[in-house]
């Protein structure tokens, strides 16, 4: 059967690993990408997902060069995103050693661009990351540039939009949530990984690890995890033994190779 | 060993050869017929549509020396995820494809029932016979691979068949059929799991 997924999520800015909070304030650095990346390699984590936070906004991609430095010792799959708008980009992040691209502010701007990127590289290969947070009516609204420009859509709706046309899975940030980790939006994944036939992955909130349970028996296919893995003591080795040991479907091991 | 691992312009080519740096094997990256002919082995990767992967193989003008190479030269080829599906005779991906038909096969779009979701996409456990050489080392059922599609290998003759996976349904996971071997994972995205298929493959006299 197919296992869940433990995810961490690196944010990278000007080439090094940053933590936020709701997306902007409170930064704090992180680390090294390429180091932190063997490290969790070697805690058996299922994927590693990249993010170039400043990329859209300044108009360029994520830095190709981390993922070819990662992708060189560290074999596990990866996903990189920021500022994705062109066939191009993908394929530059793809020969970097990237095997999914996620594209955020580009499906919104222009959702047939997702079409054409699955129609190239596959439905398989295209994550759409959709960021939201609540309107001051409390209404979810989907926010594209990194947080900055509110939308109309709802983040439902739009999700199950961009699986329509062939996205492969749907990365969900709750900017209300992100870096508070006060717990994932339990109610929109719910909601959502109900109404699609593609994986949902959860992001933003995991604080605990009943956090990350509560999430994937929500209907999550896959949760990223960052502050938690950053600012406490929980590894994924312990996320993974916490999960098993609560009837959560994750895989046991690194692998055997001795 | 030379490792020459096709470039047809689709596939993840920079982590395969990764893979064969890591486990001690120099691999390179070419469509040059001369190199393909020198290579001990080839590799097939593979990402994208079925279509369009045989429509850039014929470009280069591949098909005719692959076919040469792997069934009357019968030199060791390894598929991996679309190059996999590659080697069936056709593929019902967006339309009706042929394939290069080395293994009497078709490819069909997964079918599941919800909760399963399509893309097949995660870490998966495939089970094989205890004596499958391609997983030696590795324990049947407990062994998690890498997976990331949507359509599957439906072969005609069973005793092709080296591992099954199960997702909504039991599918085949790897081939092997004389020098002709391949994956639906993705080996050298599968942690030590795969890294061990690799050294299996590298060490099995064909």
């Amino acid at each position: 059967m197919l296992k869940k997924r433990i995810i961490p999520k690196f944010l990278i800015r000007g080439g090094r690993l940053v933590k936020m909070r709701r997306f902007v304030d409170d930064q704090r650095e992180a680390g090294n990408p390429v180091s932190t990346a063997k490290v969790y390699d070697s805690y058996g984590v299922d994927e590693l997902i990249f993010v170039d936070i400043d990329a859209s906004a300044e108009g360029r991609t994520v830095t190709g060069n981390i993922i070819e430095r990662v992708a060189e010792e560290v074999f596990v799959p990866l996903t990189a995103g920021g500022g994705v708008r062109t066939l191009g980009q993908i394929e530059a992040l793809l020969k970097s050693g990237a095997d999914k691209v996620s594209i955020n502010s580009a499906a919104i701007d222009d959702p047939d661009f997702i079409t054409q990127a699955a129609n190239r590289f596959g439905d398989q290969c295209i994550v759409v990351s959709v960021d939201y947070k609540a309107d001051e009516f409390g209404r979810k609204k989907v926010f594209g540039h990194g947080g900055s420009r509110q939308t109309a859509h709802d983040p439902v709706e739009f999700a199950q939009r961009m699986q329509d046309l062939h996205a492969g899975e749907i990365l969900m940030t709750s900017i209300d949530r992100d870096g508070t980790m006060s717990g994932y939006d339990l109610e929109l994944i719910s909601e959502l990984s109900n109404k699609l036939s593609i994986p949902l992955i959860a992001s933003s909130g995991a604080g605990s690890l009943a956090d990350c349970k509560a999430a994937l028996d929500a209907g999550a296919s896959a949760i990223t995890i960052s502050s938690m893995f950053i600012f406490t003591d929980h590894s994924p080795i312990k996320v993974r033994t916490y999960l098993a040991t609560n009837g959560v479907n994750v895989r046991n091991q690194k692998g055997s190779r001795s | 060993m030379t490792i020459a691992i096709i470039d047809y312009g689709m596939g993840n080519v920079r982590s395969l050869m990764n893979a064969f740096e890591y486990i001690g094997e120099d691999a390179t990256v070419t469509a040059d017929f001369d190199e393909l002919e020198e290579a001990d082995r080839l590799v097939l990767p593979g990402v994208g549509a079925f279509g369009d992967a045989m429509i850039a193989i014929d470009d280069k003008g591949l098909r005719p020396v692959l076919n040469r190479l792997a069934l009357e030269v019968k030199k060791p080829v390894l598929g991996v995820c679309l190059g996999m599906q590659l080697f069936a005779k056709k593929s019902f991906e967006h339309g009706e494809h042929e394939g290069l038909g080395w293994i009497d096969a078709e490819i069909r779009p997964m079918q599941v029932q919800r909760p399963a979701k399509v893309p097949h996409v995660g870490w998966n456990a495939v089970e094989f016979a205890p004596d499958e050489w391609l997983f030696k080392g590795l324990p049947s059922g407990e062994s998690d691979y890498y997976f990331v599609h949507s359509f599957h290998m439906a072969c005609k003759d069973a005793a092709d068949v080296a591992g099954t996976c199960d997702h909504g349904g039991p599918f085949t996971a790897a081939v092997r059929r004389g020098n002709l071997v391949a994956t639906q994972f993705h080996p050298e995205k599968s942690q030590d799991n795969g890294l061990q298929l690799l050294q299996n493959w590298l060490a099995h006299d064909f």
